[in-house]
């Protein structure tokens, strides 16, 4: 997290002003030396950056990045902009500490030179002591494609929000708290790597808890008479997410390329398990079918290139990590 | 947000601390007290006496937390160390103690928070007590009560950890009788914190 983020307030004995940095609840005036407490909404402190975009820039952003990947070639000649506008999105941004133990074993086997095969438990200890920055999206963020902050440095002003319309929070703190626990929980465990687990003990403590308003840039345009959307960051201009149409020629390149490849890989596979009894034949076979279900899948969702936290991206997501064997007829991956 | 001004909840005086510290001290009486919102906590507290030796310069007063427990383990499964439970079975086992831990109550990185939290539970700090600072500085404290009990179970833990073996299972209680915070004497250097009691 930024030591960089304050806000204006003013001391209440000196009317002096104060800057206070993101989650800190005490200071010191400089000006009279009083000690100072600061007190959040519900308990929450609430910043706001600064939008450091125009809409020049926001513009310039998502040309810029339609020019970028497997997108369609004519975007930046086709393509129109329609709708540029600054929001402002709530975000619950949480540091926690998480401190325990896990324990367990890792099954290894061997293989020995006459062939029999061993399975021995390797037992493990591991200590988590790690600190962790968590961030959730305070709003139904629509078809934005943002769910959390990537970035945490910037200046921090209300001055912008009288401007730039905001979006209200609708979660809750607690849901936030919650969601920030379970995942320094699911980090904390990762981070011991033990397969089996036999007994653990992790605590998570929440370090800081702020709300932060973050400005985002919302760029429609639409490409032969479709719409589409992109979101560029109002502190470093970067692409936050977006939709952009793909390009036909690619998808087509990528089904001869990927089904040569994947068959050559399989059949080489295939031919060489059958004649060498190899186990690099296998290995062939896997690489092949991992290939043709890598080129089905880009067939099947090339036609539109999704960057982003977007519902349906996250499908594809988990579709590539566990359910991509289904695709490939039962294959196990 | 709302900016409110410290008041000592005893004597009703402003406070003008020096260093940003979430444990508000009150020179004039002596209190020490957090803020939750409006809710208001005394906190009991002691502070122990630099050793007669201790230079004068890079001193520093780190906060404690000093939980008394009664840990008490159920049972345990460890793998390997082997002469160990043959120690304790000596010994008639190891069912738990009762032992002071401690938790250190200032933002510290994680090796040095796990380093004096073990070190000093293991090898409990004797001191001579005093009443002020004498104007010596204190590390900011960030750590509240219901945070240091949490990450007593972990020291406690910790403890079990690192005895031979390799630990597979423990079954425990930690009951925390008391919580009290000492501020111990340090003398700060470039390569960390030394105890000076």
């Amino acid at each position: 997290m930024s030591g960089q983020l304050s806000v204006g307030l003013n001391c209440p004995s000196c009317g002096g002003a104060i800057s206070v940095s993101e989650g800190e609840s005490s200071l010191n005036c400089r000006y009279c030396g009083s000690t100072l407490y600061i007190e959040g909404d519900n308990g929450v402190n609430t910043v706001a950056f600064k939008n450091k975009l125009d809409r020049d820039a926001a513009i310039k952003a998502t040309k810029a990045w339609w020019r970028k990947g497997f997108k369609a070639r004519d975007l930046k000649s086709a393509g129109a902009i329609t709708e540029v506008y600054p929001i402002y999105l709530p975000f619950w941004s949480i540091g926690t500490r998480v401190a325990g133990w896990v324990c367990g074993y890792e099954e290894k086997t061997t293989t020995d030179s006459k062939g029999n095969t061993r399975t021995e438990r390797e037992y493990k200890e591991e200590m988590v002591l790690m600190d962790l920055s968590f961030s959730e999206i305070a709003c139904d963020p629509g078809d934005l494609g943002i769910r959390s902050l990537r970035n945490f440095n910037g200046e921090a002003s209300f001055e912008d929000m009288d401007m730039i319309p905001s979006f209200e929070s609708t979660t809750s703190r607690d849901d936030a708290m919650a969601h920030a626990r379970a995942d320094a929980m699911a980090r904390g465990r990762a981070s011991a790597r033990i397969p089996n687990i036999t007994f653990e003990s992790l605590h998570v403590l929440v370090r800081k808890l702020s709300m932060i308003y973050y400005p985002v840039w919302v760029a429609r345009y639409t490409y032969q008479d479709r719409m589409y959307i992109a979101t560029v960051d109002g502190v470093t201009g970067q692409m936050l997410s977006g939709r952009a149409p793909g390009d036909p020629l690619y998808q087509s390149l990528a089904v001869t390329a990927g089904t040569s490849l994947g068959g050559l890989a399989a059949a080489g596979g295939i031919i060489a398990a059958f004649t060498f009894q190899s186990e690099i034949g296998i290995a062939g076979v896997i690489l092949g079918l991992i290939v043709l279900g890598g080129t089905y899948w880009f067939f099947r969702h090339g036609s539109e290139i999704i960057e982003g936290d977007f519902a349906d991206r996250k499908q594809l997501a988990s579709l590539k990590k566990g359910q991509l064997g289904s695709l490939l007829g039962g294959a196990r991956i | 947000m709302k900016v409110t001004l410290v008041k000592c909840p005893k004597c009703e005086l402003p406070l003008y601390m020096e260093t940003q510290d979430e444990f508000f001290y009150c020179s004039h009486c002596g209190t020490i007290h957090t803020r939750n919102g409006p809710k208001v906590e005394r906190i009991p507290y002691e502070i122990a006496d630099f050793r007669p030796d201790a230079q004068t310069d890079n001193r520093v007063y780190v906060p404690f937390w000093r939980l008394h427990t009664d840990f008490r383990i159920k049972s345990r499964d460890v793998k390997g160390g082997f002469f160990n439970k043959i120690g304790q079975a000596l010994k008639g086992g190891d069912k738990g103690a009762s032992i002071y831990i401690y938790v250190p109550a200032s933002q510290m990185e994680t090796a040095a928070f796990r380093y004096w939290s073990v070190n000093l539970t293991i090898n409990n700090p004797r001191y001579s007590a005093r009443t002020d600072f004498a104007g010596t500085p204190r590390m900011p404290a960030t750590t509240t009560r219901d945070e240091a009990i949490e990450l007593a179970d972990f020291v406690a833990v910790t403890l079990e950890a690192e005895k031979p073996g390799t630990l597979q299972y423990l079954d425990y209680t930690l009951t925390v009788n008391e919580a009290k915070v000492v501020y111990l004497p340090f003398m700060s250097s470039r390569s960390g914190l030394h105890l000076a009691v």
